[in-house]
Parts: C-alpha cells; sequence; structure tokens
C-alpha cells in the first residue's frame, strides 16, 4: 500500500510535466496572427529602399569574421523562415559584439518578421542610437521604426520615422 | 443416483483395492487443499511483487537529475581571453592538460598556443561534433584560430559549456542516461559474457546458472560465483538490500520472471546498463555506465577502450571493493580476468586482450566536480526556473538548462569578495563582515556571475538575490535623473543650494539631514552635488520634484520598490537587494534599454528537445538623453567625485561610470559600476544590520576594483543619442563658452537645457570675428 501511494504521488508529476512540456511546445510553436508583414514585405519597405537612400555608400566598421558568419547564419535561417534560428545566431553575434548596430538591425528585421513590432522597434532604436545615424543602416533604423509603429497604430509617428530615413545620407546628427 | 453409480463403477474398474483407493483420495485431498492454500497465499504476494517491480521499471525512466549548464564560451580572433582564463575555462568544463590533445575532453599548453580537443556536444542551439583545434593568444587576446591537422583558419568555434549543477532527486543519485542501441557492442556482449551468458534464452532465473554456480561454490568451499542472472541483479538493484536470506532471493526471482515476462530483453539490458551501482561520489551513488564512464574516465562511454570497458564491467561484482582509485591493483586483478573472460567469449583476440592488460588503468585522479559549484547563481537559476517548473520536474525530468554563467567571471568575482574582506580585515574592519556581488553584461542583461556569501562554497543564505538592505546614496542618481528629465528647469550646471533643511515627517516629528562631512557647501551645481554626494541638496532638489516620482522611476527600472514615499527616501532609505540594484543600472549603463536580468537562455528536454528559449527583450526607458547626460555624470563620480579612489585602484586606463553608497552609522556599504559591456554591484556590511564601520568607498568600491582588475575594461560610450548634445560651458558660471577660454569645459545637455548667455571670453571671440569678416567682406568690396 505504502508503494501505490508513492506510484500515485508520481502520476500528477509525469502529467503536469507532460502539461508543461506540451504548454510551452504550444507556446514555443505558436505561429503569430496571419496579418502583418512578410518577408518580402521587409524587403521590399525597409532593406531595398535604404539601399537606394544610400546609393550603395556603406558606414559599417569592420565586421569581425566571427560576427560575419553568426550573420550569415542568421541570414540563411531567416531565408528558410526558421525566425526563432535567426534571432538565437544573432543573439550569439550580440554576445560577441553587443554594441554593433548591424547585428542590432538584423534582429529588428527578424523581430518585425516575427511580428513582434515592439522588439523590432527598440531593437532598430537602439542600433540607432549607438550606429552611425547616417547612411544605410540609419535608414534600415528608421524604416524599421517607421513599419513596426504602423503595426502598433502610432501612424504619426510612423510618418515621422519614414521623412527621418530619407534624410539619413544628408544630416550629420548633432550628438556625435 | 443413476448416474453416481456409474461412475462408482468406472471407478472401480481403475483402482485396485478399496484401501489404495482410500488412500489416493486423501493425497488428492490433500494436494487440492495445498495449491488452494498456496494459491490463496501466493497469488496476491506475486500480484504484489508484480506492482512493486513494475512501478519501479516504469518510474525509474523518468527519474533523471536536471543538467544545469554555463554559457558556451565563443572563441574567435579578436576575443579578450588571457591564456590564464582559457585554461580555468577549460577546467571548468573538465578538460584536461596532457602532453598531446589526442582525445576529445584533452588540452596541450606549449606557448602561447592551446590546442583543444573538443567534445562533441549538443549545445542549446544545435549538435556540434568533437574538434581539434588550436588558440594563439597574445596580449590578453585571442590572436589566431586553426584547425587542426590542416591549420586552415576559423571564424568561430565554441567550448562546450561547463556542467554547474546538477538538480537531482531525493534519492542523491546520479545518471547519464544511455540508450542501448548507443552502447558500445563490446559492453553489451563483454557483460553477458562476464555476469550472464545465458541471457538471451532464460526467463529471468537461469536454473543452469544456479547448478553451475552451486556445484563451483561446492568445490571452492566457499561462496564464489552466483547464480544471479542480470534481470535478478537488476531487480536487487532496484531494491537495495544487503541481506542475503532466501526469502530476498526467493522474491527476486518471481520479480525477475516478472519482468521478463512484462518486457523485451533489450528494455531490460537498457534498464540495467543505466541502473547498476557503480560507484560513490560523495552523496552521490554512480549508477550506469554512461554515467560511471564519466566518473572514471571523463570520457562518454562510446569513446572507452576496450580494458576500460572491462573496468567498468568489473565493477559490477564491487563497486568499492574494485574502486580503482582506491585499490587500483585489486582494479587491475578484476579487469584482467574481465579481459580474459571476454577472450575466452571470442570478444577479443587471444593477443588483443593480453595488449589491453598491459595497459595502465586509464582512471582520471579525481572525479570531475558533479555537484552544484556556484550555489548563489545556480539559486537564480533556481528561481527564475520557478515560474515556468515545478521542482519535482527540475528533480525528475532530466532537462538540460543553459545559463549565462560564465565561468571565469564568476571565478574573479568570488576572488575578489574573499580576498576583498580579508583585506578590509586587515585593515581593521570586523572579520564577520559579509558581502555580496553581482555582474551582468549590459546589453543584454545577461547575468554572468553572482556571489552571495563571503565563503562563495557556502550554500546559505544567498545575499545578491535575498538580502534586502537600504541602498543609501545609490539611489541618488535617479533623483539627478528625474530633474533632467524636466530638461527646462535642470541642466547638470544647473545651481542648487546645499544648506540646512528641515523637513516635517508624517509622524510629525522632523527630519533635518546632513551631509557625510558635516558641512553645508552652498550653491552648487547639479554636477557637484551627485558627484559629491551631497544630501541637502539631493533632499532639496527631490522635494522640488516629488518623491512620489521617484518611487514610479525605480518601477519604471523593472524593480518593485515596495515604499512609503517619505523624503528620506531621496537618500536611499529603500531596502532593495544587490540584484535589483543591478537591474536599475542595467538600464542606465545601457542608455536606457533596460533589459530583464536573465539567468537562462534555454530548456531543454533530456533527448535535446527545446522546451523554452529565453529570448533577448529590451524595455525602452523615456527620456533616453536624459540618461546619456546622467551616463557621463557618473563618470565624474569616478573622475572627482566620492569615487575618485578607484582609478588608482583599478590601475588601467578606461572610462568607468560608478556610484558609491553608504547608509546611516555605516551599517551599508555599496559600490555600482559599470564599463562599457559590463555592470556589477557590489555590497558589504554586518548580516544583523549592526554598525560595520563600512561606507561605499572604504569597503565595497574595493571589492568592486577587485573585480575588474581582472576584467578588460572598454570605456563607458559617451556618445549623446539624439535630443542630447555636447556644450562647452564655463565651469564657474555655466555660461557658454568657447573650448580655448578659459575655464572651459565640455557637458553634455539635453536639447533645451543648455545655457543661452555666454561668457564674455566667447562674446569678445564673436566680435573679433564679425569684425573680421566685415573687414574681410568690405576689402572685396572695394
Amino acid at each position: 500500500m505504502v508503494r501505490k501511494s508513492n506510484n500515485l504521488m508520481h502520476c500528477p508529476n509525469l502529467l503536469l510535466a507532460l502539461v508543461v512540456v506540451f504548454l510551452l511546445s504550444a507556446c514555443a510553436s505558436t505561429a503569430p496572427g496571419p496579418s502583418g508583414p512578410q518577408e518580402p514585405e521587409v524587403e521590399a519597405r525597409v532593406r531595398e529602399p535604404a539601399r537606394q537612400d544610400s546609393d550603395g555608400v556603406q558606414v559599417f566598421p569592420l565586421q569581425n569574421p566571427a560576427v560575419k558568419e553568426l550573420l550569415a547564419d542568421a541570414s540563411a535561417a531567416e531565408q528558410t523562415g526558421d525566425f526563432g534560428q535567426a534571432a538565437s545566431y544573432l543573439e550569439r553575434a550580440l554576445r560577441i559584439q553587443p554594441r554593433d548596430p548591424e547585428i542590432l538591425q538584423s534582429m529588428a528585421e527578424v523581430q518585425l518578421q516575427m511580428q513582434d513590432y515592439e522588439q523590432a522597434l527598440n531593437f532598430a532604436s537602439r542600433s540607432y542610437d549607438i550606429g552611425p545615424r547616417v547612411g544605410e543602416i540609419c535608414s534600415r533604423n528608421w524604416r524599421t521604426i517607421s513599419v513596426s509603429k504602423e503595426y502598433l497604430g502610432d501612424s504619426s509617428g510612423s510618418a515621422e520615422a519614414e521623412k527621418k530615413a530619407t534624410v539619413c545620407m544628408n544630416t550629420k546628427p548633432r550628438g556625435l | 443416483m443413476s448416474k453416481r453409480k456409474k461412475k462408482t463403477t468406472a471407478r472401480r474398474k481403475k483402482t485396485n483395492s478399496p484401501k489404495q483407493r482410500r488412500w489416493f483420495g486423501k493425497i488428492w485431498r490433500l494436494g487440492l487443499l495445498l495449491t488452494g492454500v498456496f494459491l490463496g497465499l501466493m497469488l496476491p504476494w506475486v500480484v504484489y511483487l508484480n506492482y512493486q517491480v513494475t512501478t519501479e521499471f516504469e518510474g525509474r525512466k523518468w527519474d533523471l537529475p536536471s543538467h544545469v549548464y554555463a554559457r558556451a564560451l565563443a572563441i574567435y580572433q579578436g576575443a579578450p581571453l588571457s591564456r590564464a582564463d582559457l585554461e580555468l575555462e577549460l577546467k571548468s568544463a573538465g578538460y584536461r592538460a596532457a602532453s598531446q590533445a589526442s582525445r576529445p575532453g584533452l588540452y596541450r599548453v606549449s606557448g602561447n598556443s592551446v590546442d583543444i580537443n573538443r567534445r562533441s556536444f549538443g549545445f542549446h542551439d544545435g549538435f556540434e561534433d568533437a574538434r581539434l583545434f588550436r588558440v594563439r593568444l597574445a596580449g590578453g587576446k585571442v590572436a589566431a584560430v586553426s584547425g587542426l591537422p590542416g591549420g586552415q583558419s576559423l571564424d568561430l568555434i565554441r567550448l562546450e559549456p561547463a556542467e554547474i549543477a546538477a538538480i537531482y532527486p531525493l534519492q542523491k543519485e546520479d545518471r547519464t542516461l544511455i540508450r542501448i542501441g548507443q552502447a558500445p557492442p563490446l559492453l553489451v556482449t563483454g557483460l553477458q559474457s562476464v555476469e550472464d551468458r545465458n541471457f538471451k534464452h532464460h526467463p529471468g532465473v537461469d536454473l543452469r546458472g544456479i547448478l553451475r554456480a552451486a556445484l563451483a561454490n561446492l568445490k571452492a568451499g566457499k561462496a564464489v560465483q552466483g547464480g544471479s542472472t542480470l534481470t535478478q541483479q537488476l531487480v536487487k538493484n532496484y531494491f537495495l538490500t544487503h541481506d542475503r536470506t532466501m526469502a530476498r532471493k526467493f522474491n527476486e526471482a518471481i520479480m525477475a520472471l516478472l519482468l521478463e515476462a512484462h518486457y523485451g530483453k533489450p528494455e531490460i539490458l537498457e534498464a540495467y546498463l543505466n541502473e547498476v551501482f557503480l560507484g560513490q561520489q560523495g552523496a552521490y551513488a554512480v549508477h550506469g555506465f554512461g554515467q560511471a564512464s564519466l566518473f572514471y574516465f571523463d570520457q562518454p562511454l562510446d569513446r572507452l577502450e576496450p580494458n576500460q570497458i572491462a573496468l567498468l564491467v568489473g565493477l559490477v561484482k564491487g563497486a568499492s571493493y574494485y574502486n580503482p582509485r582506491r585499490h587500483p591493483e585489486r582494479a587491475r586483478g578484476r579487469r584482467n580476468q574481465v579481459l580474459a573472460s571476454f577472450a575466452e567469449t571470442g570478444l577479443l583476440t587471444e593477443a588483443e586482450a593480453r595488449k589491453q592488460a598491459a595497459l595502465p588503468l586509464g582512471v582520471t585522479e579525481k572525479p570531475r566536480t558533479r555537484g552544484t559549484r556556484y550555489h548563489a547563481f545556480v539559486d537564480l537559476v533556481r528561481r527564475q526556473l520557478a515560474q515556468v517548473y515545478q521542482e519535482d520536474d527540475l528533480k525528475t525530468e532530466g532537462l538540460r538548462i543553459f545559463t549565462t554563467l560564465a565561468p571565469s567571471v564568476q571565478e574573479k568575482a568570488q576572488a575578489a569578495v574573499t580576498e576583498g574582506l580579508n583585506q578590509l580585515e586587515k585593515r581593521g574592519l570586523s572579520p564577520t563582515l559579509q558581502a555580496a556581488m553581482v555582474i551582468a553584461d549590459v546589453s543584454t542583461g545577461e547575468v554572468q556571475g553572482l556571489v552571495g556569501d563571503r565563503n562563495p562554497d557556502r550554500a546559505g543564505f544567498n545575499r545578491a538575490i535575498h538580502a534586502r538592505r537600504q541602498i543609501g546614496s545609490v539611489i541618488k542618481p535617479l533623483v539627478y535623473l528625474l530633474a533632467l528629465e524636466h530638461k527646462q528647469d535642470y541642466s547638470l550646471v544647473t545651481r542648487i543650494e546645499d544648506e540646512p533643511l528641515s523637513l516635517r515627517q508624517s509622524d510629525g516629528s522632523a527630519w533635518s539631514p546632513s551631509n557625510y562631512d558635516n558641512k553645508s557647501h552652498g550653491e552648487v551645481t547639479l554636477l557637484e552635488a551627485l558627484t559629491r554626494s551631497y544630501n541637502q541638496a539631493t533632499v532639496r532638489l527631490g522635494m522640488n520634484i516629488g518623491v512620489k516620482h521617484l518611487v514610479s522611476r525605480i518601477e519604471q527600472m523593472g524593480v518593485r520598490a515596495d515604499v512609503e514615499p517619505v523624503p528620506s527616501i531621496f537618500l536611499g532609505a529603500v531596502e532593495l537587494t544587490p540584484l535589483e540594484v543591478t537591474q536599475i543600472y542595467q538600464s542606465i549603463a545601457a542608455g536606457g534599454f533596460s533589459v530583464p536580468l536573465r539567468s537562462l537562455i534555454a530548456v531543454q528536454t533530456a533527448e535535446g528537445n527545446e522546451l523554452v528559449r529565453y529570448p533577448l527583450r529590451m524595455v525602452p526607458q523615456p527620456n533616453r538623453e536624459a540618461i546619456a547626460v546622467l551616463n557621463y555624470a557618473l563618470t565624474q563620480v569616478v573622475e572627482q567625485g566620492t569615487a575618485k579612489a578607484l582609478p588608482g585602484l583599478l590601475d588601467k586606463p578606461g572610462t568607468v561610470a560608478g556610484k558609491t553608497g553608504t547608509t546611516n552609522d555605516r551599517r551599508d556599504s555599496w559600490f555600482v559600476g559599470y564599463t562599457r559591456d559590463q555592470v556589477a554591484v557590489s555590497w558589504v556590511g554586518e548580516d544583523d544590520n549592526r554598525p560595520a564601520g563600512v561606507t561605499g568607498s572604504n569597503a565595497a568600491m574595493r571589492l568592486w576594483a577587485g573585480l575588474f582588475r581582472q576584467l578588460p575594461i572598454e570605456s563607458v560610450d559617451l556618445r549623446m543619442p539624439d535630443g542630447a548634445y555636447w556644450l562647452w560651458v564655463d565651469q564657474n558660471s555655466g555660461l557658454l563658452t568657447l573650448e580655448d577660454c578659459d575655464g572651459a569645459v565640455q557637458i553634455p545637455f539635453v536639447d533645451g537645457s543648455g545655457p543661452t548667455q555666454s561668457t564674455a571670453c566667447m562674446s569678445a571671440r564673436k566680435d573679433d570675428e564679425e569684425s573680421f569678416w566685415r573687414k574681410l567682406l568690405g576689402k572685396k568690396k572695394q
């Protein structure tokens, strides 16, 4: 009888564990809602216009090869739609260079595709704050902020950010 | 009637005489009775045993301790890494120095080069194979990483993380589960050749084996052989009792038969491989070959050589009697016996067995530490895990828990605390002083190290996460931040009064704060008042802003401050833990991008499937331009304020920001400081909160310096974000000036808070310039 009660103790644990595992896996795999930008939108609304704004002028600091490798891995994961894995690579890159504007902006774009607009906004803002604040990356920063704000319902903020993106090439920010 | 008659006639035909008939009838009835009694008693007993053994068999599959891993060290060209740190990280991950890095788990140091044979490992984001590579170090950095033997350059490689703790089930057993398919074939067959040659065929009990054993024992005159099958041994391991009674043997046999009836041979063998007792490490029993392989050889099972497998198989007979660390000769004898048995059954050739028998035991000197190494940090891990998991799951589910701990940073923090307190004792402070320290990555909020006791090996009260103490002047930067956020009223050069003041408290009594030096300093700038930590100026400033704002600002920074909004809060009458203080300063150090401090990266199942990931998430603070200005002010605390002794203690270049804190009667000493990439908090005081004679700069700051002396210091980034900028101002008047005017200093301002008037020097220069242009233009006109 002693063993029996022991066993009964085991069962709820097992059940509980399974429930926890189930709930967690549900959390992890819950796909975001159907509306929102898909990959092409990030390409069409952030990257491509930023390339045009900057007219090919790059002002990135030289990148560490380890970071380059992780960015390439992240980009490959992003291509296959595995944004969680892409974010994971970018986090590893951030552990190496926590203040690299390119990594932060890439993370912002991944967040955008995961439809986490708040985080997309945050990462892009941080990238802008510690980044060059000029050139292509500046434009990507503001365009990401603009798209995020649009989805967050801040249309005037979105329009303002869009405007800022276009002046990334001809202003030197004051704080530098 | 007639039927009965018929029957009797039929019986009569069979039996010879009435006497015999009666005799048989008696036996028959007795037999029936005995069978009935036997079945009546035995059946429930068998059902009971069946229940016990199947419960155990099924239940054991779940009882796996969770394993807690440190962060994986990334190695790449340019990574800040000294040789000492690399060796520390290697040792922490269970690597051993050797003359050749010939096997995974070994490394070889030669001058500035370290060859590392990395083990294969399932990282939280993917499995990576074992790999041999060379790291060249120079000037505290990784100069190059190359793969061996080819020497091709590698961009990035990571060391598998150190296991820092295992969260055990109550029975204090440790296991590294293996699947039957992964077990080396020699182990599977060899074990049977030594322990149970008839395993494949018997039903759980081997009568021939028992006979053989009995014969051998009879011959020897004592018990030399056991006839137990592997199944019986498994049962014995489940219900470890040492009595050798017939009753126990009988139960074991029944349960063995039952197990075989329920489960297949491979399942039983797999359970055996994971269950058999093979050693003892302190309080923890080593069960199963997977664990034993790590325990004795520090290698995964599939890497073992035949002689090593033979040693483990030999230990089945008596793990403590043949303990290879304590009785190497006995163990060697037993191992070679097993090797001979392998040869006899054709598992090894005679020559191979002889060759293997000549090899040394190859057992590591000491087993790798498997208990918890960093209690204080693991406490934090448990606390953060508890938000998702039940304690019982942690103890039985075999979860793989990936954390943010950086072993080399943790070790340095521990050393800084222990040595720092010893130094304080030499300087006349109490030997009972306690301390806590937390260090985290500024940008990611990952906790890299945490110390909760002056003796880091002690697992008890964890001050870093549980000691709530008044934080004193450590709160002041938030008062000044609130002021800077009112850009129309305040900038760092705004003058405020540092004069005696008296405030009425809620109980009606008067409160008159005094300064640390018991003097008042008259009109001072915000910058001076903060860097020199003037109390009277701070309270006056705070009263203009409002105490409720301060409480809500603390909460905005991610810390729940459970306080009455009374003016004494401006001087730090708020009780917070070192971890909470770290959270507040992470926000400031990261320029307003708060990240909830985290100790967890991911949790996986025992099989390596991801259960949950803890991603980096930021919570932006309002008025980041004011935070940037505050950052500058905190570098001035170190440059010219209450922490100006710090650069001398650190004795290396780099701009550091920080704030000291001392509470009433010198009960608590705080120091919070940060570089560009790391933020750390240290606290020193007495557990019972009695006056300890400590101040922020005489105690906690020394501990902090002890830590950062050992770490690379990247200067705090003082670039201003949009909405703030640098201006040259006159340090006395606070007026706008020019760089080359006397008394010019460069100070950051929130947009709109800067001075509008200029100094005479600047005005004169402007006049000069204007006349220069006038002349120039005038000339051109002519």
